[in-house]
């Protein structure tokens, strides 16, 4: 992998990167590592799916080639980096922000983890068999899914199944983990409403991904059978219904949106409060909204499939449930808005990524409430209006999000300042890309381009070669936060334990933290998070701490 | 680091030890709560394709011969009031009778399985016998495959049971074996009804 | 646990400006929502006056929305920015009970509102007969020869196969690769698939319905433009998919009685389907790729139509 090369090591023995660690640091920057790595692999090929894009006629590659492609970029952005680095920023945060020494299943932890470069490796192979790659979308639905022309078992889909099968078995025990960290190992002083908001958030999302994978493993169990043993869930000449598989599907990877969002809810509800010196406007109602997101979402699968075929009182009702998400979603919104109004902002790179990320995301979300109104998403489902749609959540503001918390948290996880201007540069190259990307979509898929198609109408033209120059400006913003992130963490100025002078438990641990964080002294908590202004103390003793530590750093 | 006042050790400290025996229970319930969802998929399915189902009875098939399964269905119920059994005896320190009723239990679910194979391999349908086939080895196989589990772990739980100083850190094997094996049972309930019960 | 901030009332010139800028803002989104009509393709379907008037409802609403964020966030980053050394804290306002209640309430009043209209839309919609009745396909009905044969004189059977579209009118015994339908004259689909799911889809009606192997669905609808539109396959259906699409033909009854004569008397042909001609070409060419499904031999039609003339939408 290339990680050697990307990463050279800081001062603590770097070979632990690459080995079994069960420190949940270690852990969670070797998601991070390996989640963008896949992140890379899939940008690269959402480059030349933009590339064939460019004009009306599949000229660039082969149909085949290109089905293959753009089915193999939304499952490895899905299933080998989004959720991978989520579970990375998890493993950092969760123990150090309620005051854990680690998470509560170590070696559950480092198995989970390795499942990732496993399943990883077998979708990277599945381009090297003789059948292809997965060519079916990352749904996979069958009828179309189980067509096998060489009839060979070893498939691209045979190992899409598989990947996926892994991939859910490898998110279960992480979230086991997760959960049971939130619920039993938070510091003493530290009840539910204490708690920082990243942590219910990766609560609410955790419990979705318990709940709702079971149901997409059952369903891809059946989708195995039919294509290896011949059996017929799915296929209709053996009595089977295609339609079963979509609710199987749905009925999982609805909430898997959530469990995108919701951690990004988390980083922005942590983020604003410390760059607008302020606390989190109605922390107890942002809590609360992640948990009622949960129990919505998991009621809304069926938006997906308004025109399958599904009843007429069946969409009626999924649509008012669809609709009822953006309530709470919206108290989290204004919560963030009340947060920044009359505070001191600062717009440093996380703050500038929030930002970013917000506005994109309520975009996102209008284009979410048309996309729930049945008459109108009979007219753009399956274009690309709703391409357009989940890339600005998905990139627009989730990974915003997530860049966000990069730059916020790095410090205190390596040790090293990441370079402002740097940040700043690849803040800007991401924000005019992805709407240059990703805007355009919205009128095709209203003229009625279909999704995932390798070739187009003539008259589609003019917003194709704007949404491809976006992706192609996109794939230029990486490049500053590749350079910051290898030259920081080798040779940034070195940081304090609380360089953005923020609140929480974290922030009063050395940068980086030992191997067992707080170990036996674990602070008590004896204030409510993000006490701007308040001036108390967040914990007992919290000066003589904040003493030490900065004694520590002077003698470094 | 340096000679600078330590706060004081916390409760947390000294929870220590207490606090990380009760977390794998606490584990392994939320997996259990994960696993049932997949059951219920699979419920699901196969109700979903069996009311949708013009012929849902492959031809030559007339239903699901019922009294072995019966049998097969009280042997398993029973063996959750024998592992009942066994707890209560290894609450009262009666190793000894705690380990019979144990390997009662362990008798039991092999019985279980072994007839699963027998009805299996009496059966005039294959999985590829149209959807009727297919949900019922899946949902009959997953849950054997649980079922072995189960064996499986209690066989382990009784081998450590012979470890000197074996219940030292608590009981959370014990507890969450028995936990499984209930959890297998009630599952085999409800299938028992789903297929063998319900007539179309 | 929440402090409200001490009650600030606007003094007159802010009050004003801000009425001002509430005002603009309302124009703007009045005003985008008329310019989503143009986003949309031309209305050839009763369904189309129906499904736009809630778009456009949307766009003005969420338009409305969005600018009141991104003010809000202006103004916070224009006026409420860190001084350059300032590291103080600003003043700890934890939360406003009553604000939350406004913004819980009013955005649940809105979004209900805004599904009442679309269940009102869904309705009318439902009145045109899209989607209603889903019969399971009875393998007896094979022996018939095509099923659809025996439907009535006003409804069409439309047939989806990797990679082409069919159209068959049993009343008339015409069959083509171009959909010809009258202008102004109910018409009820039965959408059928041989293989795997397709998508029907015709964004000048406004109008899309999932194909499902091993069901036949039926579809109705009413088109109220004349002119050339194209129909695409919207699911997605394998190695040929993007080019699974067809020409939709609406003309006054007498063309269309016409082009049904016509085609009655034509000889059998092959109809279009340009994954036949692409597959050879990839044979002897020997191009790259992976291995793909054979495409399906383009049906044998009266009338195959064109696909190259310009269309309206």
């Amino acid at each position: 992998m290339t990680s050697t090369a990307l990463f050279p090591q800081p001062p603590a023995s770097w070979r632990r990167y690459f080995g079994f660690s069960t420190d949940a640091k270690v852990i969670g920057i070797q998601y991070i590592v390996v989640s963008f790595f896949f992140f890379l692999v899939a940008g690269l090929l959402a480059m030349i799916i933009r590339g064939e894009l460019l004009t009306p006629a599949a000229d660039l590659v082969d149909r085949t080639v290109y089905n293959g492609l753009y089915t193999m970029h939304g499952t490895i952005m899905l299933f080998l980096f989004i959720f991978p680095v989520l579970n990375g920023l998890n493993n950092l945060l969760i123990p150090t922000m309620i005051g854990a020494p680690d998470m509560a299943f170590p070696r559950l932890n480092t198995a989970a983890f390795w499942m990732v470069p496993v399943f990883g490796l077998l979708l990277i192979a599945s381009f090297f068999v003789p059948s292809g790659p997965a060519s079916a979308g990352w749904w996979s639905y069958p009828p179309v899914s189980l067509q096998n022309p060489l009839g060979h078992l070893i498939s691209g889909e045979f190992l899409w199944v598989l990947a996926v099968a892994l991939s859910g078995v490898s998110s279960i025990l992480g979230a086991v983990n997760f959960v049971t960290t939130i619920l039993r190992m938070r510091a003493p002083g530290m009840g539910f409403f204490r708690m920082p908001v990243f942590c219910w958030t990766a609560l609410a999302a955790q419990s979705l991904q318990l709940i709702g994978l079971p149901a997409l493993t059952g369903g891809a169990v059946m989708l195995l059978m039919d294509l290896t043993l011949g059996t017929s869930f799915y296929r209709p000449e053996g009595g089977g219904d295609p339609v079963l598989y979509q609710h199987f599907f749905w009925f999982y990877s609805h909430p898997a949106v959530y469990v995108i969002i919701l951690p990004v809810f988390g980083i922005f509800s942590e983020l604003f409060p410390v760059y607008s010196r302020k606390p989190l406007f109605g922390y107890v109602y942002v809590a609360l909204a992640s948990f009622i997101i949960v129990g919505l979402g998991l009621i809304v699968w069926v938006h997906h499939m308004f025109p399958s075929g599904v009843a007429q009182w069946m969409r009626n009702l999924f649509m008012v449930t669809t609709m009822l998400i953006a309530v709470p979603t919206g108290v989290k919104v204004f919560a963030w808005l009340g947060t920044m109004w009359r505070g001191k902002i600062k717009l440093t790179t996380p703050m500038l990524f929030c930002i970013g990320g917000l506005i994109n995301f309520v975009f996102a979300g209008i284009t979410g409430v048309m996309l729930a109104t049945v008459p109108v998403d009979i007219h753009v489902s399956n274009t690309y209006f709703v391409v357009g749609h989940f890339h600005y959540v998905i990139y627009g503001a989730a990974v915003m999000g997530i860049f966000a918390a990069i730059y916020h948290w790095f410090p205190k996880f390596t040790g090293r300042m990441p370079y402002e201007g740097l940040g700043k540069l690849h803040f800007v190259l991401t924000f005019l890309g992805a709407n240059l990307n990703f805007l355009p979509m919205h009128p095709l898929g209203l003229m009625g381009m279909p999704r995932r198609v390798s070739s187009y109408d003539p008259e589609f033209a003019f917003w194709n070669v704007l949404a491809s120059l976006g992706a192609f400006l996109l794939g230029v913003s990486i490049i500053p936060f590749l350079l910051n992130m290898i030259s920081s963490w080798v040779r940034g100025p070195r940081a304090t334990h609380n360089p953005w002078n923020a609140i929480g438990l974290e922030w009063l641990l050395p940068s980086p933290p030992p191997e067992d964080n707080f170990g036996e002294h674990v602070p008590t908590v004896i204030s409510p998070p993000y006490g701007y202004g308040k001036n108390e103390p967040l914990v007992e003793h919290q000066a003589e701490i904040e003493r030490a530590l900065t004694l520590a750093e002077a003698t470094q | 680091m340096t000679s600078t006042p330590i706060p004081p050790a916390t409760p947390s400290a000294a929870h220590g030890a207490g606090h990380h025996a009760s977390h794998n229970l606490t584990g392994f319930i939320i997996f259990l709560c994960s696993e049932s969802v997949i059951f219920l998929a699979f419920f699901s399915g196969y109700a979903i394709l069996r009311q949708a189902a013009l012929n849902w009875l492959p031809p030559g098939v007339e239903g699901l011969e019922w009294r072995m399964p019966l049998i097969n269905t009280i042997v398993l119920v029973s063996s959750s009031l024998t592992m009942v059994a066994a707890e209560h005896f290894k609450e009262k320190e009666q190793l000894w009778l705690f380990r019979g009723f144990w390997l009662l239990t362990m008798a039991m679910g092999a019985y279980f399985l072994y007839g699963q194979a027998v009805e299996w391999g009496g059966l005039k349908f294959g999985l590829t016998s149209g959807t009727f086939g297919a949900t019922f080895y899946l949902l009959t196989g997953f849950h054997g495959l649980h079922v072995a589990t189960g064996v499986l772990l209690m066989g382990l739980m009784l081998v450590k049971s012979f470890i000197p100083g074996n219940y030292n850190g608590g009981e959370e094997g014990l507890k969450a074996t028995s936990l499984f094996w209930h959890f297998v049972d009630v599952i085999w309930i409800i299938l028992f009804v789903l297929l063998y019960v319900w007539r179309t | 646990m929440s402090s409200s901030s001490p009650n600030r009332r606007l003094g007159g010139i802010p009050l004003i400006a801000l009425g001002l800028w509430i005002g603009l803002v309302m124009a703007i989104s009045i005003w985008m929502a008329g310019q989503a009509q143009h986003w949309l393709p031309v209305q050839a379907s009763n369904a189309a006056p129906l499904v736009d008037g809630l778009f456009r409802f949307e766009t003005g609403v969420g338009t409305f929305v969005f600018l009141g964020v991104v003010s809000v966030m202006a103004w916070t980053m224009l006026v409420h920015r860190a001084e350059k050394y300032d590291e103080s804290d600003a003043e700890p306002i934890e939360g406003n009970t009553r604000l939350e209640v406004i913004w819980t309430v009013i955005p649940l009043v809105l979004v209900m509102a805004i599904a009442w209209y679309a269940i009102q839309v869904n309705t009318e919609l439902g009145v045109l007969g899209p989607m209603e009745h889903i019969h399971p396909r009875n393998a007896q009905e094979e022996l018939g020869g095509y099923p659809g044969d025996r439907l009535p004189p006003e409804q069409v059977e439309v047939i989806a196969r990797q990679w082409s579209w069919e159209f068959r009118y049993p009343g008339r015994n015409v069959s083509s690769t171009e959909l010809h339908l009258e202008l102004d004259r109910p018409v009820t689909f039965r959408l059928v698939s041989e293989d795997v799911l397709h998508g029907f889809y015709i964004p000048a009606f406004r109008l899309k319905q999932d194909v499902i192997p091993g069901r036949a669905i039926d579809f109705t609808l009413t088109p109220t433009r004349l002119g050339r539109y194209r129909l695409r396959d919207s699911q997605f259906s394998g190695t040929w998919f993007a080019a699974n699409q067809a020409d939709v033909v609406v003309e006054s009854a007498e063309d269309h009685a016409s082009w049904l004569k016509q085609g009655a008397a034509a000889p059998l042909q092959s109809g279009l389907s340009p994954a036949v001609g692409e597959y050879a070409e990839r044979q002897t060419a020997g191009r790259g790729g992976w291995p793909t499904v054979v495409p399906a031999p383009p049906p044998q039609v009266n009338v195959p139509g064109s696909s190259s003339l310009p269309h309206d939408a």
